[in-house]
């Protein structure tokens, strides 16, 4: 039988005084060099979506010089199907700022903000009593912990842009400009909030962080296989017989037991066609495909991602066509309006499928794959890069079922 | 330095440089939309997007910077089919229809979609254009906006913002809803629009021109009972000819002169004629405030760009303005006066068209202070529009005189139409009124060029008079600032566009290159072969004071030739 590996996940807590900050006085004693190389050595990936090895961007935000450097905590938790950033956010959130804490501390920081999504009031509420207990504590600004630590948090609320989670775009809103993303490079660890270097880090990753420098979780780090270290957060939705939020160790558990163990299985009376594995940017895998263990690079083999940790299983029972029009709809309206390529794609694929859907009329193959293609080697962030994956790989696997010709990634 | 090769080609390379900089290097033209040289990098239409070898997205040649080793295939078939396929996405919402299409577009001539179209070689068009149901807004007197044919390249965003510091465009809603507005969507002529129309030269799309007032103005011309007289500005004559040939730098003064003739213009008059005048009224004026301890520094107030930015951000220094009338409507007042009297026609029946290279010049007829000088306002586009359509085939036209009385006058008048001009036009006479003496060398190359910002102190007898010279409206907020933190001037010549008159918002849209020197080398050549070279000589001048104004600054002056201005809100 399969369990979970809890680290990230625990009991709810709030209160400043029962938490003990380990890791953050752990690495207040080992100092900035060697607490980057402790995350380093642990091979932590970006838990956002985008996997970019954590210890990596605090080294290089570390070695840049900077009139101030910032750490900012994306907390824009928007990719649909995902909510492992609210449940830290609202019941783990000592942890969280342990984590900007840290994270600020390695790549000498002494400002921090977190970025919370505009409709997460419950998270945002909790997070600005942590902040305010915090500062009454003398756990944030000067002399943290007796050290020469110091570090002020603003808490700053989104405004509802699924844009503003990439971190470009993110750094703009914060600096109260429109949210679109920005040409790369510089790179925020160059040039980013306020032209100044700055890291930006997913609140799971930051949690994950906190994890690595705890002396009590020592094992952490080694958890998971070779390039997958540690655990991951699963927000597991759709047809489930027990959808919620589960914590697994990397390659130890198969995409099959996850769905069939762990979250009880298909509802009753009905039969798995597929899931998304990552949220709605990322590739489908098919119900046959499912008995492999869960890694960033087994999903990377399947041409898809475990993206945000959004898996989400989906039955028979539900009409393909609908599926892709809700998520066509989506990308058509969340696109920032600058890169021509996302903002009229999407656009007019949403109008293809509709049309398809009205009319029944046959979808001019390549046609869809010509706007498929441009939007994606041609968009200017990741948004729009990944916009079609899943509606890609829907036609891809099901284009017979669905009398759709061609692909849209040709 | 450092080594690439595009497409096929190896190239030796300064760092730093952009792809698209150094294609151009190679002689390799990549298609480019949201780019604008001058502006930012916008990294929008992603049209210039090339294939990097050993990277699986394409990356825009403009935003992204050439690195060593870099293998770049700038025409590759993928690239090609890509463009093609984005330029169909494209134009799909430059909604092109019954209303709107090519034909009635004020961009039918020029149109830089239907170039890039050409140079990405589009063969078919599979998408219906997209309608948005947006109104034209005509809330300007110099500006529409036809939102409609918008593609959101934001290149108006970043001219109005970057060059001329104003921002009155903006990006607003997201998705397929993004549209380039006004803020809170009220117009331009609602807004703080200067109505200097630099945004109409960046727009590629034609969703941004002038009001056009050709029609009514060609109209009037059939009407036997009106007498239409008509001036032209000095940087028309140095551009007008651009539409027909397709090059820039040529002087058609003749030529001008011969076409609003055959157009049924009952006289052609130069509005250099009441440059001259200008000098005068405000070389007094200066003069004046200099020997009584006046406020200083004395500014311009040809340029009615400049005038409404003043009035909107910097209304405390509206005393140091000028109260000399533009040029424009210095004309506009003597036709329907001095003329209609000497002529012995009723100024009833004389109805006064300007041709302009500036939109700014159709808000400022419309002014209250001033309203009735001028009756209709043309741009030098606009003007192309009518000879073509009157079937004038301008440039195998002989040259014709401007009629006299308002239509002869000094080099110095010439030169208004470039940054720079009305000060050395100001300075020529100024020194020869203060000094008495007749000036040696009257080219001030101190402030020619085409440099944002030039500052000189020059010496008239006793006097050192420091002046300052500003074009384009992002430089004037620059000298502002300067004079609020307390750098001393004397005089201060502002124009509101870039290079002055002559790159004025209605001059043509032109594909040449180096457009605005070539423009500046033909006014300072029409200055150096005339004779007459100073305002305060032309005789035409000498006879318009002694016969009817007097002397310059005198009552009957201040009431026809000078003006108030108002402050108003940011």
């Amino acid at each position: 039988m399969v369990s979970e590996k809890l680290y990230l996940k625990g009991d709810k807590l709030l209160n400043i005084l029962d938490y003990d900050f380990k890791s953050i006085k752990n690495a207040l004693r080992m100092g900035r060099k060697e607490t980057i190389q402790k995350i380093k050595d642990s091979e932590l990936k970006g838990r956002g979506g985008a996997a970019f090895p954590t210890g990596l961007k605090w080294q290089l935000a570390s070695e840049v010089e900077g009139e101030e450097k910032f750490l900012v905590c994306n907390a824009d938790e928007g990719e649909p199907g995902t909510f492992k950033d609210r449940y830290l956010l609202e019941e783990r959130p000592l942890k969280v700022l342990e984590g900007i804490m840290l994270a600020a501390f390695a790549i000498g920081a002494d400002k921090a903000y977190i970025y919370i999504r505009g409709e997460y009031t419950r998270a945002i509420e909790v997070f600005t009593e942590i902040i305010a207990a915090a500062r009454k504590n003398k756990i944030l600004d000067s002399k943290i912990f007796d050290s020469n630590f110091k570090l002020e948090i603003k808490l700053v609320r989104g405004a509802g842009a699924y844009v503003c989670g990439d971190e470009t775009s993110l750094l703009n809103s914060i600096e109260g400009k429109r949210g679109r993303s920005r040409i790369k490079p510089p790179y925020p660890i160059q040039e980013g909030l306020f032209s100044q270097p700055t890291v930006v880090n997913n609140v799971e990753s930051l949690c994950c962080a906190a994890e690595v420098l705890n002396p009590d979780s020592e094992e952490f780090a080694n958890l998971g296989i070779e390039g997958s270290r540690g655990t991951k957060l699963l927000c597991l939705s759709g047809d489930l017989n027990k959808p919620g939020l589960y914590e697994v160790e990397f390659g130890k558990i198969t995409l099959q037991e996850i769905i069939y163990d762990l979250a009880g299985g298909i509802k009753a009376g009905e039969n798995l066609k597929f899931v998304i594995p990552g949220g709605i940017s990322t590739a489908l895998i098919t119900a046959k495909d499912l008995d492999f263990p869960y890694s960033y690079q087994a999903f990377e083999k399947r041409g898809s991602s475990l993206g945000s940790g959004a898996v989400i299983a989906v039955s028979k029972k539900h009409d393909l066509l609908d599926l892709m029009l809700n998520v066509s709809r989506f990308y058509m309206d969340e696109t920032c309006g600058t890169c021509f390529p996302c903002r009229e794609g999407n656009r007019q694929i949403n109008k293809i499928l509709k049309e398809f859907k009205n009319s029944g009329q046959k979808i001019d193959a390549e046609l869809i794959s010509d706007i498929g293609n441009t939007i994606r080697l041609a968009a200017r962030c990741g948004l729009g890069q990944s916009s079609l994956n899943f509606i890609s790989s829907v036609i891809e696997n099901y284009g017979q079922e669905l009398k759709i010709g061609g692909k849209i990634y040709a | 330095m450092l080594k690439a090769v595009i497409d096929g080609i190896e190239m030796e390379l300064k760092e730093k440089m952009s792809i698209l900089d150094a294609a151009k290097k190679a002689k390799i033209n990549i298609p480019t939309l949201c780019y604008e040289e001058g502006l930012s990098i916008y990294g929008g239409c992603r049209l210039c997007v090339v294939e990097i070898e050993g990277e699986e997205l394409f990356k825009p040649a403009c935003a992204t910077d050439i690195q060593a080793g870099m293998e770049i295939k700038t025409h590759s078939k993928k690239v090609r089919n890509l463009r093609k396929n984005l330029f169909e996405l494209i134009i799909a919402t430059h909604n092109i229809d019954c209303q709107l299409n090519c034909l009635t577009c004020s961009r039918a001539n020029n149109c830089e979609l239907k170039n890039i179209a050409e140079d990405i070689g589009v063969s078919k068009m599979r998408l219906d254009p997209i309608k948005r149901g947006e109104g034209i807004d005509n809330s300007s007197y110099s500006i529409i906006r036809e939102p409609e044919k918008c593609i959101s390249c934001n290149r108006c965003i970043r001219k109005c913002e970057e060059v001329q510091g104003i921002g009155i465009f903006t990006t607003a809603n997201r998705g397929p809803e993004t549209v380039v507005t006004t803020f809170k969507n009220r117009g331009m002529g609602n807004v703080e629009c200067t109505n200097c129309g630099q945004c109409i030269l960046s727009c590629p799309t034609g969703a941004l021109h002038e009001l056009y007032q050709k029609d009514i103005v060609l109209d009037i011309l059939s009407d036997q009972t009106k007498h239409v007289v008509v001036q032209t500005a000095p940087a028309v004559r140095v551009a007008i000819s651009e539409p027909f040939s397709n090059q820039a730098g040529d002087i058609s003064t003749g030529q001008l002169v011969t076409a609003l003739k055959r157009l049924g213009f009952d006289a052609v008059f130069d509005t250099n004629f009441t440059a001259d005048l200008t000098i005068m009224e405000e070389g007094t004026e200066l003069i004046e405030r200099i020997n009584s301890g006046g406020k200083l520094p004395l500014f311009t107030s040809c340029s009615p760009g400049w005038i409404k930015f003043i009035e909107h951000f910097y209304p405390e220094y509206l005393d140091n303005l000028s109260s000399a009338k533009s040029p424009q409507q210095m004309f506009g007042a003597l036709a329907k006066t001095y003329y209609a009297e000497e002529a012995g026609i009723d100024p009833e029946d004389i109805v006064v068209v300007s041709v302009m290279p500036c939109t700014a010049k159709k808000f400022e007829a419309k002014r209250d202070e001033m309203a009735g000088d001028v009756d209709y306002v043309l741009t030098t586009r606009e003007l192309a529009s009518m000879i073509k359509s009157a079937g004038i085939d301008f440039l195998n036209l002989e040259d014709s005189e401007y009629d006299e009385l308002l239509g002869v006058s000094s080099g110095a008048a010439d030169i208004f139409g470039t940054t720079g001009g009305v000060m050395e036009a100001a300075l020529r006479t100024a020194t020869e009124l203060i000094t008495g003496q007749e000036l040696e060398n009257i080219d001030f190359d101190i402030v020619r060029g085409l440099e944002g910002i030039k500052k000189a102190e020059v010496e008239i007898g006793e006097l050192k008079l420091k002046a300052a010279v500003a074009h384009g409206l992002g430089n004037a907020r620059r000298v502002m600032e300067m004079i609020k933190e307390g750098e001393e001037f004397d005089f201060v010549e502002f124009m509101a566009c870039p290079g002055g008159c002559m790159g004025g918002g209605g001059q043509p849209i032109s594909c040449a290159d180096n457009v605005l020197e070539k423009r500046q080398q033909a006014i300072y050549k029409i200055d150096k072969e005339k004779k007459l070279r100073k305002s305060h000589e032309n005789p035409y001048i000498k006879k318009l004071y002694d016969n009817y104004l007097e002397k310059p600054g005198s009552e009957k002056a201040h009431r026809l030739l000078h003006t108030k201005y108002k402050a108003r809100k940011i």
